[in-house]
């Protein structure tokens, strides 16, 4: 396959994201912060109810996404911002846009432009560096 | 009590303890699923765990990094960005070392006028041979809420 800029990668779909999962991460992350697993206790946020989903679970979208395009290791870099929060429930869809493509190190890389986007809102957006193995 | 803004200009070049950390398989299960991503092959972690293996190899927690930027409560942290830095796949069953330090504090304002310190720190995970694996720099917006100034 021939990897080009403007190139759009196959986007990802999160139908719900689950708060359940939040709380595994929570354990895993061993994160004391109740906004992932305290719904009631988020009322003060505007938010009663809803918890909040972990940042790195969001980008999770964006790198699962990059995974299935050029394989399980194919990442070398990811510089992003978070700009919303990712609630239970949301549904949500990972993006990406080639936007250059260089060798380095004896490898063909592509930096894109990603993004995770709910309802045309952004809520992570930055740059990945990807090695092109397919 | 909003901390002075002296006290967290002097957190800047601090050093965590660091240490070893190695994942294991469980973990990495179960950090996998989280994502719902399908298992990955060949003892492969997932690229995420460079926000928390760094953390807890270094020898320090959120819970300790939230104590040293003196927050609490919920709403008191946002999480602004990553620079996440790949040099080889991270592995389960590979002791990694870890080392890292606090790298940037600075005390800004948004537009409403609420305060805030930008705190940034860096880890980086070398391999059993010494070769440098990845380095995860974090960037996090510790909230200090409405204040004149």
């Amino acid at each position: 396959m021939n990897i080009e800029v403007g190139n759009e990668i196959p986007s990802l779909d999160i139908p719900s994201v689950d708060p359940q999962r939040m709380k595994t991460m929570a354990a895993l992350l061993r994160d004391p912060y109740p906004i992932h697993w305290d719904a009631e206790g988020n009322e003060q946020m505007g938010i009663k109810g809803k918890v909040v989903n972990q940042g790195p679970l969001n980008l999770s979208y964006v790198v699962n996404m990059l995974m299935n395009w050029q394989g399980q290791d194919c990442i070398r870099r990811l510089t992003v911002r978070f700009t919303g929060w990712v609630l239970g429930g949301d549904t949500l869809t990972a993006h990406g846009t080639v936007i250059s493509v260089d060798n380095a190190n004896d490898e063909l890389l592509a930096k894109c432009e990603v993004w995770l986007e709910r309802d045309g809102e952004r809520l992570l957006e930055g740059e990945a560096v990807v090695a092109i193995t397919d | 009590m909003i901390p002075s803004e002296e006290y967290m200009l002097s957190l800047i070049g601090n050093r965590f303890p660091g240490g070893k950390r190695t994942i294991d398989r469980w973990e990495n299960y179960l950090l996998t699923d989280c994502t719902t991503s399908p298992q990955l092959a060949d003892g492969l972690v997932h690229p995420i765990a460079l926000f928390h293996i760094p953390i807890q190899g270094v020898q320090t927690s959120i819970a300790e990094l939230f104590e040293i930027g003196r927050v609490e409560g919920a709403g008191s942290v946002g999480l602004d960005g990553y620079d996440w830095e790949f040099f080889q796949p991270i592995r389960e069953g590979v002791e990694y070392s870890c080392e890292g330090q606090i790298l940037e504090v600075e005390r800004l304002y948004t537009d409403s006028g609420s305060m805030y310190d930008r705190f940034v720190f860096a880890i980086e995970l070398s391999d059993q041979e010494g070769e440098l694996a990845a380095r995860a720099t974090c960037f996090w917006r510790l909230r200090r809420g409405k204040v004149e100034h």
